[in-house]
């Protein structure tokens, strides 16, 4: 044992293995050490990345959120320019509705409705400003509001018509959901095609069915379209892509608002998409008495103008219906060549024989006219002929 | 006109006057002046469904006999000329019959007003 003492050797490989061990120790305690570095710089690393992807999520809202707002003003400010010009081209049209003017003013009229519908479609992805609060309308009129506000108009065709209106609110929601349904049709279909509307009425409430002879839609184009139509479409307008495609997910924005459906998923029969737009009972209404107002207005104002006499009974007429069980048409007065039918014509519903009175004295009217062209001699009548004549339409 | 001021407290209609004639161009004048004269087409049972509410009510206004184009448009709030591309169309599909205004009257003769005139004043003045 001592000789073992004695030898060097062992000290040395005693002073080895301490030296090892402790190595050993060292080395393990600075590989925790490192470990535990590690892993507070992950936690740390993860804890930026988290913060950083945060501040950027906040930095994009942000923007997003001011260009909304840049846009939402500045796109009031172009519909607020197009509703005044659309008022104006009216004035103009009515002003100037008998000279050949009247063809380029509705040629402004339907430039004017396409810009008008361009600023509101932006509007409503900034959740801006939809329009004025439009009165009860007519399904129909509706649906032919939407057909102005696109280019090819000429060629959509409104093949049915049901008696149904549309409550005040959603009116102009409506239309313009039905407009850019309407360009979608019309772009993506030859020029020479017809774009067919029916609308129907179903359990659930009203059907606008929109049938284009388009090349229809792919699997990919039509789940986007379904996405943006749906409610977790991208909001706002960054993601609409260049150029920007408005239209489904200003439809889907609107149909969420206000409570319809839009569905693009099946094919028409003639090859191309079928869009339909559900409208629910409670978007619905009995038909508007349909410019009733306005028509009075214009009646009594005419009637006035006429023959100051008879201003006063009109508006309870014109709000009679006709006998052909179309209760949204509204008989006007006939002017009275005759003054005998005047007074006829205030009862609301007329018999056989006060309309063979009236067709008897219109015929008399228009024979005396006849009669006095061919006797010129006979002054009295004829000269009372012209003046009504004159005076009706001066 | 006081057309104005009615329609700055009120927005625009609704439906466009191009939506309602379609497009269509204005007729020409001799075709369709103001005082032509128009009335429904016998056969008028036959109404179809598919015309619009404003052809519908010139059909109506049109149903008691004949209306001169003045008087027409007179009844609608509709522009002239968007009245007389309706009427023309109507006229084309039959449910409407025109007939040219009757021509004035000669004109009186200036001696006979100048006699009676004078009888007036011989008797009365």
């Amino acid at each position: 044992m001592t000789e073992y003492i004695q030898n060097p050797v062992l000290w040395a490989l005693l002073v080895v293995i301490l030296v090892a061990i402790a190595l050993i120790v060292r080395q393990r305690r600075a590989a925790r050490a490192l470990r535990q570095e590690m892993d507070g710089l992950r936690a740390h690393y993860s804890e930026l990345e988290n913060q950083y992807s945060q501040s950027v999520q906040a930095a994009q809202e942000q923007a997003e959120e001011a260009t909304k707002t840049v846009l939402k003003s500045a796109m009031r400010t172009l519909q607020g320019l197009a509703a005044e010009q659309q008022l104006v081209v009216s004035r103009l049209q009515n002003k100037y509705g008998e000279s050949v003017i009247l063809q380029d003013l509705l040629e402004i009229d339907h430039t004017n409705s396409q810009f008008g519908r361009r600023a509101q479609s932006i509007a409503v992805l900034c959740d801006g400003w939809l329009g004025r609060q439009r009165d009860i309308a007519s399904v129909y009129d509706v649906v032919r509001s939407a057909q102005g506000r696109i280019r090819h108009y000429r060629r959509v065709e409104i093949l049915s018509q049901v008696d149904f209106g549309i409550t005040s609110r959603a009116v102009e929601p409506v239309a313009l959901a039905l407009a850019e349904l309407l360009d979608n049709a019309t772009s993506y279909s030859s020029p020479d095609t017809v774009v067919e509307i029916n609308i129907r009425t179903v359990p659930k409430g009203i059907c606008i069915v929109v049938d284009d002879a388009g090349v229809g839609m792919n699997d990919e184009e039509r789940a986007k379209a379904e996405r943006l139509l749906s409610s977790d479409r991208v909001t706002g307008v960054s993601g609409l892509g260049n150029p920007p495609q408005f239209g489904f997910a200003v439809i889907g924005v609107l149909a969420e608002r206000f409570g319809f459906e839009v569905a693009v998923d099946s094919s028409s029969p003639y090859g191309g998409v079928r869009a339909v737009v559900l409208l629910p009972h409670d978007l619905l209404t009995g038909m508007p008495e349909r410019k009733a107002p306005a028509a009075s207005k214009t009646a009594s104002k005419a009637a006035a103008e006429a023959m100051p006499g008879v201003g006063g009974p009109e508006p309870t007429l014109a709000a009679s219906s006709t006998s052909d069980g179309l209760p949204k048409r509204r008989r006007k007065r006939p002017m009275a060549i005759v003054p005998g039918s005047a007074s006829v014509t205030r009862s609301a519903s007329r018999s056989g024989a006060e309309t063979a009175a009236i067709m008897g004295a219109f015929q008399r009217g228009t024979q005396s006219g006849r009669a006095t062209q061919a006797d010129p001699a006979d002054q009295t009548s004829s000269t009372r002929g012209a003046d009504s004549e004159g005076h009706e339409y001066s | 006109m006081s057309y104005g001021d009615e329609l700055d407290s009120e927005s625009a209609e609704l439906v466009r006057p191009y939506v309602i004639t379609k497009g269509r161009g204005l007729p020409d004048e001799e075709q369709l002046s103001l005082i032509t004269l128009v009335t429904a087409a016998d056969d008028d049972q036959r109404r179809p469904t598919r015309l619009s509410p404003e052809e519908q009510n010139l059909l109506d206004l049109c149903g008691a006999g004949y209306l001169s184009v003045a008087e027409i448009a007179g009844h609608t709030r509709l522009p002239l000329g968007v009245v007389k591309i309706l009427l023309s169309s109507l006229t084309e599909s039959g449910h409407l019959v025109t007939r040219p205004p009757v021509a004035r009257a000669a004109l009186a003769d200036r001696q006979i007003l100048e006699e009676v005139l004078n009888g007036l004043r011989a008797k009365f003045g």
